[in-house]
């Protein structure tokens, strides 16, 4: 996948969390959470999704790697670059 | 392998929400309900073609979409239902209603600040302290139990004013007797006097059909009249449940929102039972009348907490029931209901399950019909006659939902003791629901998720 797939998948799954969610006015270097009020149920979400769709694991302590779009695309392109 | 990765046993909220949860991943997931109906201890009967709630007067925690960080919208997030799936209809208002005085409060906190501003004025300054320590308080952390009492107290000082807020929190969320831990009050404050009473536009029935579709819509199983026998174990590991027809079922993972008192009797769990056997159990008095006759007496009231002592005495009685203090709720007296030819009041009031199930079978119905009087005489004095006006009547008491939820000694609120992390000592064995920690239909369905997110989606 390429960073933009990946970046599409990831807004994807978001907006199949929180039908509302606004990204147009989304920072990619700012922290998700706080721009579009996900909590940690809401990151659990977006990991459960991940695995579903592409087996992948993502261990606890490396959760804080989806803080930010652009981190969330950074961690996963190796990860998801067979795919 | 085992035949599931997740059973749980109970189709109540807190079931539901877990299967949902799982189900949506692609858990092979089976919930088993020994009831032909789903919804546990909030479900629905009915009687001469109507439909009858059992559990739901009013859901807590009311929340505007945009908040999205309510409890009510992570809980419908979590659960891929969109808000907009729902309307949902506020409270008018609630009354706290003790001998002399009488407190107002709505989904606007304000009110009820005004309120104790003109009914206890020395104390004014003191409940808005009192507010400032709840919203510092993080009720999500573990700690010891800490007296709710003592806490108000101290900050109050004014043992009336105490006794007034404690009634609704109690009897819609406390499992103790006379006093509260202080976590369990900060949640139910919050809940009721700054989120609020809501209900959604249909009934329960609607409501829980929508969940289950939704769980069965990811793929979830879900079976009926299928009562849990044993919860089977090998090696220290739990591999299933057999039924009480004698059909086992596998599994990797159980998930049991039967309580712990029934948790413990299916496992052969060596914990005292007792301890988790709660001692508060309502009876619910439930009469149907003209709505224009319920109207009037309700006075755009939906619920009305009484007491007609002064002080609480939130406890199991000493008799069948409790008529001195109580709840009066009018379902159908919310902003925005259309409405119907006729309308309930439904009263409840503290039982004694122990004097209830000691009654000889010829006994049981004279004295429910006796009490039920007694409860609809007691409301009487509260917003005035109906009695001659009722269509209808029903009553259900301690007994019926231990029949119907298997909720030990019909104490709705469970044990004093919670499971708060959810945990066995079966590494998979897994306890949601009443007697994990959070109360009422959001709080039920909270638990369910929790569970799940800690400990089985993994």
């Amino acid at each position: 996948m390429t960073r933009d797939e990946i970046k599409d998948v990831i807004l994807e799954i978001i907006a199949d969390i929180d039908d509302e969610a606004d990204f147009d006015a989304l920072d990619a270097d700012a922290p998700l959470r706080d721009q579009l009020d996900l909590d940690s149920m809401d990151f659990l979400d977006i990991v459960m999704e991940l695995r579903k769709r592409y087996k992948l694991q993502i261990p606890e302590e490396e959760y804080p790697e989806l803080a930010s779009l652009t981190s969330c695309v950074n961690y996963l392109e190796p990860k998801l670059q067979d795919v | 392998m085992a035949a599931y990765q997740l059973i749980i046993i109970g189709g109540g909220l807190s079931g539901l929400a877990a299967g949902i949860r799982t189900a949506r991943f692609g858990y092979k997931t089976l919930i088993l309900e020994q009831h032909s109906l789903p919804g546990g201890l909030n479900s629905y009967y009915t009687r001469q073609g109507r439909l009858f709630e059992t559990g739901l007067h009013a859901m807590t925690n009311f929340a505007e979409p945009r908040d999205k960080r309510a409890p009510l919208n992570r809980l419908l997030r979590q659960l891929r239902l969109s808000r907009k799936q729902f309307t949902f209809h506020q409270q008018l208002a609630s009354e706290i209603h003790f001998p002399d005085r009488r407190l107002r409060f709505s989904n606007d906190p304000a009110m009820l600040e005004e309120a104790i501003a003109q009914t206890f004025p020395a104390s004014i300054d003191a409940f808005r302290l009192l507010k400032e320590r709840i919203a510092d308080y993080d009720p999500f952390t573990v700690v010891p139990w800490r007296s709710t009492r003592a806490f108000l107290h101290e900050i109050l000082q004014e043992p009336a004013l105490e006794d007034m807020l404690l009634l609704p929190l109690m009897v819609y969320g406390n499992a103790e007797e006379e006093d509260m831990d202080l976590g369990q009050f900060v949640i139910m404050f919050r809940a009721v006097f700054e989120d609020g009473f809501f209900r959604p536009s249909e009934t329960m029935r609607e409501f829980l059909s929508l969940l289950v579709d939704q769980y069965k819509e990811f793929g979830g199983e879900l079976r009926y009249r299928a009562p849990v026998s044993r919860i089977l174990t090998e090696n220290n590991q739990v591999c299933g449940v057999e039924l009480e027809n004698g059909e086992i079922l596998e599994a990797e993972t159980v998930l049991s929102t039967a309580g712990m008192p029934e948790t413990i009797r299916l496992s052969d769990w060596e914990a005292d039972a007792d301890v988790y056997s709660g001692r508060m159990s309502f009876m619910e008095t439930i009469s149907v009348l003209p709505s224009h006759i319920s109207k009037e007496l309700g006075d755009d009231r939906t619920i009305i907490f009484y007491n007609k002592r002064s002080t609480l005495d939130y406890r199991r009685p000493d008799a069948l029931l409790n008529t001195f203090w109580g709840v009066i709720c009018f379902p159908e007296h919310f902003a925005g209901l259309p409405l119907e030819e006729t309308a309930q009041i439904r009263v409840t009031n503290a039982a004694s399950h122990p004097l209830w199930k000691a009654l000889a079978e010829d006994e049981y119905g004279s004295q429910k019909a006796y009490w039920t009087r007694a409860a609809i005489a007691a409301s009487e004095e509260i917003i005035g006659n109906y009695q001659a006006s009722i269509v209808y009547q029903d009553s259900f008491t301690p007994l019926t939902i231990e029949r119907f939820t298997r909720k030990a000694q019909g104490a709705v609120y469970g044990s004093s003791r919670k499971i708060k992390d959810g945990l066995t000592p079966w590494s998979n064995l897994f306890v949601a629901g009443t007697d994990q920690g959070y109360l009422g239909i959001v709080g039920a369905m909270l638990s369910g998720i929790t569970v799940v997110n800690q400990h089985i989606l993994r």
